[in-house]
């Protein structure tokens, strides 16, 4: 490569990261800015004084500490279920004969192609008819398994020897045995990267959450956070803080396992 | 005699494993029927109805209101606008990106997550970010173009559509470059090598060699990119409130208010039916399309 074009090939993506970073580098900086330096005068990045008080203020004036709560309990109830269910399914379809096999293989993956809003309405009802609009099971029960995450798991324990797993029945393993001390440990990379993405994706999620919950003590921290700040319209040092409380943990995780969450994407594209 | 005992034996062992099968598949099997088939059956159903309740049949009344409703017409259009446009934004400006970090630049992961992050957010802070920094009066970008003495910008009014394509460019460019990125990587040297041999420039290279063996991967951005488009809510929910004058009425926000600020479920379940098959109706285009410009060297 040229000289020439190292240096445009730089100059291009620091360019690029800055319209990427800077706008969440203001974020993090608004929650730290009084009321004021928030709403006018020349912008500031770095805050005079840090009003890391912003933070408390937040949990005073919106049930911030139950949106914390909700968003974890339903995260993690969906990221378990996912890490629990997907690699069973994929286990049967990968190493099981039996009859109907394939349809019923035909009409899991066929759920991909329908898009989750369609669900919304009559999913509505359906809670509506239970009495769980506001509950957790609400919540989590339309996505504790997901056909994708099936799928990727089937094409993981596919190649995992018959022979290991005939060895361990042979030996008296159960079949829960088997899949338990046998399959999942071949496939724990592959764990690794369904757990990073289920998490960060239900943690986001905003549709179903705000459809399904109506009192404020329910809300997860997008939809509660969003109404947060449609009440109180001009209070954005507190609207950024409790955006940069949302986006802790997601950011933690990406920085722990940035690979983990690159390869998750790539592994969509093998659809 | 003793072969059709086996036989026999092997049977039952068959049964056995086809019984464990279904037992540990049970789950799964009530899963999808009670949270994904059933539903649409219900949506369907619910569709052929009316009336606060939704229980007065009407027929296919929805789906022939809905194709002569106006504003369902003009959020339909404009949603289509919105995906094509977020999905050519993200195809020109992922590849891009990606072609610049495929070269031997030291840093390169680095770069590769800031170009991601966005990626990561929800489209919660996505909204509430870029609402702050677009206000007109308030917005922080204003504040610094007018403490440069630049004129300053009222995008969210006279250019609404745009400005929330923009936005979502911003958030989801960084995914496109990552499948493009992963594409790039899996084309063996030897072709360029090849090609290169028998005097293609760079540009022709990119345009012969890259890009066709690029092809499947352009494809399966550019669906899931529209898919991704065309259900787009919160951009609309957060940042505009569907205005101004509905120049942002995204086909699911508008749904989303018949369902739940009109309360016609029978209307709304229709609409949703609807936009399921014009997505379906895309995919099916863009493979058909698509499938013809790969090539397999």
């Amino acid at each position: 490569m040229t000289r020439i074009g190292r240096v445009l090939a730089y100059v291009t993506l620091l360019a690029a990261s800055a319209v990427t970073v800077l706008p969440l580098l203001y974020m993090v900086s608004l929650s730290l800015q009084t009321e004021a330096e928030s709403l006018a005068g020349e912008p500031v990045l770095v805050p005079e004084t840090p009003m890391w008080g912003n933070f408390v203020e937040l949990f005073e004036r919106a049930p911030f500490a139950n949106f914390i709560v909700n968003s974890l309990v339903v995260t993690c109830g969906i990221t378990l279920s996912h890490l629990l269910f997907d690699p069973l399914v994929g286990y049967v379809f990968a190493k099981f004969r039996f009859p109907f096999r394939d349809t019923l293989f035909v009409a899991v993956i066929a759920t991909m192609a329908i898009p989750f809003f369609v669900k919304m309405i009559p999913l509505y009802v359906m809670m509506s008819n239970l009495g769980w609009l506001d509950t957790y099971q609400g919540l989590i029960t339309p996505f504790l398994m997901d056909a994708f995450g099936i799928f990727l798991m089937r094409q993981f324990i596919q190649p995992i020897p018959d022979e290991l797993i005939d060895a361990a029945r042979v030996d008296g393993c159960s079949e829960l045995g088997i899949y338990w001390r046998v399959v999942l440990p071949q496939v724990k990379p592959a764990l690794a990267v369904l757990g990073v993405f289920t998490f960060v994706f239900q943690w986001n999620e905003f549709l179903w959450p705000l459809v399904a919950t109506s009192t404020e003590g329910m809300r997860t921290i997008p939809v509660g956070l969003t109404l947060f700040s449609q009440e109180y319209f001009t209070i954005w040092n507190l609207t950024a803080a409790g955006a940069v409380l949302l986006f802790l943990p997601t950011a933690l995780i990406f920085l722990a396992s940035q690979r983990f969450f690159v390869r998750g994407i790539t592994l969509t594209g093998m659809k | 005699m003793g072969r059709t005992r086996r036989r026999s034996r092997r049977r039952t062992l068959d049964a056995r494993r086809a019984r464990t099968a279904y037992l540990m598949l049970l789950p799964a099997i009530a899963f999808f029927v009670l949270f994904t088939y059933l539903p649409i059956g219900n949506l369907l159903t619910t569709s052929a109805h009316s009336g606060p309740r939704a229980d007065e049949f009407t027929g296919l009344g929805n789906y022939t209101r809905a194709f002569t409703d106006p504003a369902v017409r003009h959020a339909f259009g404009i949603t289509v606008l919105f995906a094509v446009a977020t999905t050519v934004g993200a195809l020109v400006l992922g590849l891009a990106l990606a072609l610049l970090l495929n070269r031997p630049l030291r840093g390169r992961v680095v770069f590769r997550a800031l170009l991601l992050v966005p990626y990561l957010t929800s489209v919660a802070i996505v909204g509430l970010l870029w609402r702050n920094i677009l206000d007109p009066e308030l917005g922080v970008l204003n504040r610094l173009l007018a403490a440069l003495d630049l004129p300053t910008q009222q995008w969210l009014i006279t250019h609404p559509l745009a400005t929330i394509i923009g936005v979502m460019l911003w958030q989801h460019t960084g995914y496109a470059m990552v499948l493009f990125l992963a594409g790039l990587q899996g084309i063996p040297e030897v072709y360029h090598e090849a090609a290169t041999v028998d005097g293609a420039g760079p540009a022709r290279r990119f345009r012969h060699v890259t890009l066709p063996l690029l092809a499947p991967t352009t494809l399966f951005v550019s669906i899931i990119s529209v898919i991704t488009g065309l259900q787009a809510f919160g951009q609309a929910y957060i940042i505009t409130d569907g205005g101004p004058a509905a120049a942002t009425d995204l086909y699911v926000f508008h749904v989303f208010n018949v369902a739940f600020e009109a309360r016609d479920f029978g209307y709304s379940s229709a609409l949703s039916f609807l936009l399921v098959v014009v997505i379906l109706a895309f995919t099916v285009v863009q493979l058909r399309y698509g499938r013809r410009g790969e090539v397999r060297y």
